[in-house]
């Protein structure tokens, strides 16, 4: 007995997923309810009897987290399963279905927090902020603009495209094809990054030497910047850099140590942001 | 500069929409609302200074640029950064007579705004554990089998972890920031130490956000390369960023296209084996 479910169920699973699926978070359950609230319509649609629907609610109720927009092919890939499985194919149970989520989430939510969270929104960001300059709100605007239309199409067609291939649409990502892409991302990334510290980050010194007559012959600062513009800027990025990802420090770790740094700075003279009232 | 208890209400409920468990949901909730960018601009339309906002907002995205937050942990809260951090980051500016376009300006703002980010991991740990008790009687329903229940608990019951995470403390951080800003004031002279250390901090904290970000893609010491081309655009040429971002394309293009040759080889070289292989 072949079933199929109606394109107003999905739509409604979809939109269940793009807005409900971290709205309930807690540590111990993250996008677990979010997943329920996004296969009932689709239990719904797909089983009459009480007992069935509660079989396969039953099925959904396992622990589940993962970067969730571009996980919106997992739920996609479960939509088809179920689909299947309420048709009357014996070889999807309970076990294909939890098995198959819990080896997706953890590759899917590497790949989206480096490939999404970690480049394509700081990207928008960048390209926003350059708009921003001057306190313009331009750059925003174009930010929720883009990044919404972006979220919201790329989700849903992950999630048709998981439902329509199931596990096949997977390797879309970790194939060779989006290996390149990804690849390419970072690299795009990186460009984009390196401008927007330039622009946006400066740090300076005031280190300054001064002659018997007072005149300063020495800038540290102008020194440095002849080598290469924005010299100290770089370099305390890559030791942030450094300390995180070679010393495992902890992001607040690295800013506690910035702020000893800053005061030790400022005691010898080293930073002085010269203000006064 | 006074914030309203109106104004402090509707900032009270953007924090409640963004977050990351937020209720405006992840990508227009936590993405959107939640980014300090965007969060200016809010904060600055209803604080009546978008100029202002926008700035502020600016110089705080950058510390935030690559907030990632693997497996739910957090190292700052998007709501208190930009709907706590920001309004206060304004009424110090205000206070202080500075411009958020100078340097300074910008400093104080990116330090403010990142103690308050830091501290707001309380919020955000109080949401999550308050939560707990809605999946409980989320557990409660499936037992029960009245599946419909789920909707309420996903998307209406956590509206009040959210009136007693954010919205409050929102409002009440609104409402007594102008106070605290004044007795910073008085208490620590600008030519301080303390202010001077402050300061600096602020022009210092961006470089941790960046490297949060350059953590995802420097695996090797010859990644660094794309990110100081990009530096040296902005730096030593002096290309806007998104200038900078169409030369970035070019290059990530080239990039695919290699990729994309040398795997269509190896796919060809490997049918060719496969040829000689049943020739023999």
């Amino acid at each position: 007995m072949e079933k199929k479910l109606s394109k107003k169920a999905l739509i409604k699973s979809f939109h269940n997923w793009y807005y409900g699926h971290l709205t309930c978070f807690s540590q111990e359950h993250m996008q677990t309810f979010g997943y329920l609230c996004a296969m009932l319509p689709l239990v719904e649609e797909l089983y009459k009897n009480e007992d069935d629907k509660a079989k396969a609610m039953n099925t959904y109720t396992a622990f589940f987290n993962t970067e969730p927009q571009l996980g919106t092919v997992i739920v996609g890939i479960t939509a088809g399963l179920e689909e299947a499985r309420a048709g009357g194919q014996e070889d999807v149970d309970d076990e294909t279905i939890n098995g198959l989520r819990a080896g997706l989430m953890g590759p899917v939510a590497g790949i989206g927090d480096s490939l999404i969270v970690g480049t394509v929104i700081p990207i928008l960001l960048g390209i926003a902020m350059g708009m921003s300059t001057g306190g313009s709100p331009l750059g925003a605007i174009f930010y929720i603009i883009v990044w919404n239309l972006f979220a919201y199409f790329g989700m849903r067609f992950l999630y048709f495209k998981g439902y329509n291939l199931g596990a096949k649409a997977v390797e879309f990502l970790i194939g060779t094809q989006g290996e390149a892409i990804r690849d390419s991302v970072s690299i795009l990334g990186g460009i984009v990054i390196g401008a927007v510290s330039a622009t946006w980050v400066s740090v300076k010194t005031s280190f300054t030497l001064y002659n018997e007559a007072g005149e300063a012959y020495l800038s540290l600062q102008n020194k440095l910047d002849e080598v290469f513009p924005g010299l100290l800027t770089a370099i305390f990025i890559v030791v942030c850099w450094f300390l995180m990802a070679k010393k495992q420090l902890s992001p607040i770790k690295v800013m506690l140590l910035l702020v000893v740094i800053a005061f030790v700075g400022v005691l010898i003279g080293f930073f002085n942001p010269g203000l006064s009232y | 500069m006074e914030i309203s208890w109106l104004q402090a209400i509707l900032i009270g409920l953007f924090a409640c929409l963004s977050s990351m468990p937020g209720m405006g949901g992840t990508s227009i909730g936590n993405y959107t609302l939640g980014r300090p960018l965007i969060g200016g601009l809010v904060c600055g339309v209803i604080l009546g200074d978008i100029a202002t906002g926008v700035l502020v907002g600016c110089a705080m995205q950058v510390v935030y640029i690559a907030l990632v937050t693997p497996g739910g942990t957090v190292s700052a809260d998007v709501r208190a950064v930009s709907y706590i951090g920001i309004p206060l980051a304004m009424v110090a500016l205000n206070s202080y007579g500075l411009s958020p376009e100078s340097v300074e300006g910008a400093a104080l703002a990116t330090s403010f705004g990142t103690m308050v980010g830091t501290l707001g991991t309380v919020l955000f740990y109080g949401t999550a554990t308050i939560n707990l008790v809605w999946q409980h009687a989320g557990w409660q329903a499936v037992e029960k089998r009245q599946y419909k229940k789920l909707y309420v608990v996903d998307m209406v019951l956590p509206w009040i972890s959210h009136i007693l995470c954010s919205f409050i403390p929102t409002i009440i951080m609104c409402k007594l920031g102008a106070d605290v800003v004044e007795l910073i004031k008085t208490t620590l002279p600008m030519d301080g130490i303390a202010m001077k250390t402050l300061f600096t901090v602020g022009s210092l904290l961006p470089c941790v956000g960046i490297a949060i970000l350059l953590k995802q893609i420097v695996k090797a010491a010859a990644d660094f390369v794309p990110f100081l081309f990009g530096f040296v655009l902005a730096a030593s040429l002096g290309i806007n960023l998104v200038s900078a971002t169409v030369v970035a394309s070019m290059f990530a293009i080239i990039n695919y296209k290699i990729k994309m040759l040398s795997a269509q080889r190896v796919a060809g070289a490997a049918a060719t084996i496969d040829d000689d292989e049943e020739d023999i």
